[in-house]
């Protein structure tokens, strides 16, 4: 006997994870103590990059290196500490809910599974992203001087997006791991350490020598980190348009690997505690 | 008509294994001891829509597999199966909006959110109206007794409320199949009561068909009429659970009570003495050799009754009897 098949409306899909949204923010609320431990973090980091471009800038007896000053570093490092601490921990949880059985509940309702994901992991982020970007632009300002010219912000918000999309896609193919081989912390780590030298998060790619520039530039991590910091301290339309062009295409790319990586992983799916 | 065909289901899981330590751990790196576990070895059965069937077997007999296949979350290893019409692993999302699904003691309700809070997100998930989520939440409230409990984060729960809040969150969709993995597991008499009241009453009212593992044979009994019985993979008993219980109920318990004393020599032929007090006395009999009738008319002619009271052995009982028939061998499947 089948039942008449439920047609897919565009509104009721969006209305399904935008409620996703809503609901994993309102839980981010649940935990006060986290995002403000994350703040105090920033606030850390921060101070600590202040001490070392300082001498660097010193020692070097330039007020510009590689195209960028010690105000310009140290903007693109809060935005850029910003985005990777507010990163949603969209591995680590599918790789919990494998182990611990959830998965079941997850997979078993209708609705695409990674774009559930992508809501949840989106309403988690939200909240951080604007904590963190406050706080971590107060301790800058204190320490540097004011931000880059704000008529650029929303050429950067779009960038940010596209990069948080770039992580996304890759740290849910890493979850999709879990699947097949249940422990992914050492790929995990390994895709961070990516992220944190090859998408510019300690050092600007900028003062990395031309070679290993051009590793960087031609792996998705640079788009990912990179890419809107640097656009948030030289907000050029012509930067702007290279950027999200590659990251488009990179969204494009990793979305329909991660699209068909789905596909084949829920067959190869086992659930512990049957 | 049929709501659930399965037809030779067979799901077999890969597990590595390693030897203890880090050389053990190291050799399962470069050489897996891949070992193949069949959970599933062809499992056939058919379901009707609205009924309550029981799988029953002990851990890691194959019940939860099964269950996870015929949701769509798990692809197996061989084997056909249709639940309402659609092929679960093939079908999962539309199958999804039709089928309600426990999984005990595994949260699907928010940790830290009201079970209100959850309750709304899956009507939106599963599209429903409001002023129909609004009207069927004040419903199932009501039938599990948790309007109170709807605004109080879930892990401020006990568990028993919390399972109650659970369930009644598969419910909300108006699902046209239940399946109930361990719904019970860890609850108390009373939870568990609950639980079992309303399942049976969205059975009756909306025909909703229930498909319930359990390993608790109480709460196969409370709700089900036929039972599927499953061990090491396959099934080995599947019938009505009022055959089950005639074929194999024929050990029964009395309880007597009289209005003297009696003799501390107290006995009756063809029957087993397994307490005795002063004003009565609790024996087995096999009423295949000993009838009902003469057990019953010598116990009276020993003197005053009080009370007297027959019962059968309990589920539980039956079935660690087939069990134990099935493991040596005897061909008690029809």
């Amino acid at each position: 006997m089948q039942i008449s098949p439920t047609r897919r409306s565009f509104p009721n899909e969006f209305r399904k994870y935008w409620a996703i949204l809503q609901t994993q923010v309102a839980n981010s609320f649940a935990y006060p103590a986290d995002l403000l431990y994350r703040s105090i973090s920033i606030v850390l980091f921060m101070w600590i990059f202040a001490q070392l471009w300082r001498v660097t800038y010193g020692a070097s007896g330039e007020s510009v290196i590689a195209g960028l000053t010690l105000r310009d570093t140290m903007w693109y490092l809060m935005l850029a500490e910003t985005m990777i601490l507010s990163r949603p921990r969209v591995s680590t949880t599918i790789a919990e809910n494998v182990k611990d059985g959830t998965i079941a509940y997850l997979l078993n309702k209708p609705y695409n599974f990674i774009l559930y994901q992508f809501s949840f992991g989106l309403g988690d982020s939200l909240l951080r992203m604007i904590t963190n970007s406050l706080v971590g632009g107060v301790v800058v300002w204190f320490l540097v001087g004011p931000p880059p010219d704000p008529r650029g912000w929303h050429l950067v918000l779009i960038a940010v997006l596209l990069a948080w999309i770039i992580d996304f896609c890759l740290n849910a193919m890493l979850g999709l791991l879990a699947f097949i081989t249940e422990e992914i912390a050492a790929f995990e780590w390994i895709y961070n350490k990516f992220v944190l030298i090859l998408g510019g998060v300690l050092i600007p790619l900028d003062f990395f020598p031309d070679w290993l520039q051009s590793i960087a530039f031609s792996l998705p991590f640079a788009y990912s980190v990179y890419g809107p910091a640097r656009l948030f301290v030289d907000p050029t339309l012509s930067r702007f348009l290279d950027l999200i062009l590659i990251q488009g295409l990179w969204v494009i790319a990793l979305g329909v690997v991660l699209a068909l990586l789905y596909r084949k992983g829920t067959a190869w799916l086992s659930i512990n505690g049957g | 008509m049929s709501a659930i065909v399965v037809n030779d289901l067979q799901k077999t899981f890969e597990t590595k294994r390693k030897t203890a330590g880090l050389r053990g751990s190291f050799r399962a790196l470069f050489r897996p001891d891949v070992q193949q576990v069949e959970a599933v070895r062809g499992i056939s059965f058919e379901m009707e829509q609205g009924e309550l069937l029981g799988f029953i077997g002990p851990n890691g007999a194959g019940k939860s597999t099964t269950i996870k296949i015929l949701t769509g979350i798990l692809h197996p290893s061989g084997g056909q199966a249709e639940v309402l019409g659609y092929v679960p692993w093939q079908q999962r999302r539309p199958l999804a909006y039709h089928i309600g699904t426990v999984f005990g003691q595994r949260p699907q309700l928010w940790y830290h959110l009201p079970a209100i809070d959850t309750f709304h997100l899956f009507g939106k998930i599963y599209e429903q109206d409001d002023q129909a989520l609004k009207s069927r939440i004040a419903m199932l409230a009501e039938a599990f007794e948790i309007e109170h409990l709807l605004e109080t984060p879930v892990r401020k729960l006990s568990l028993g409320q919390r399972m109650r809040c659970e369930v009644a969150a598969s419910m909300l969709h108006q699902p046209k199949l239940l399946l109930l993995d361990e719904p019970s597991i860890g609850l108390d008499v009373v939870a568990k009561q609950r639980i079992r009241d309303t399942i049976k009453r969205m059975n009756e009212q909306e025909n909703t068909g229930v498909i319930l593992t359990s390993h608790d044979a109480s709460d196969i009994e409370a709700l089900c009429k036929r039972v599927i019985i499953i061990n090491h993979g396959q099934i080995i008993y599947s019938d009505k659970v009022s055959n089950l219980k005639r074929r194999y109920l024929t050990s029964k318990q009395v309880d007597v009570r009289y209005d003297k004393e009696i003799d501390p020599a107290f006995s009756l032929d063809g029957t087993e003495i397994i307490k005795l007090g002063r004003y009565g006395a609790k024996l087995y009999f096999d009423s295949r050799t000993t009838p009902v009738q003469s057990v019953i008319s010598r116990l009276a002619e020993k003197g005053s009754l009080v009370d007297i009271t027959i019962s059968d052995p309990s589920l539980e009982e039956v079935i660690r009897t087939i069990y134990e028939e099935a493991e040596s061998g005897a061909d008690i499947s029809h």
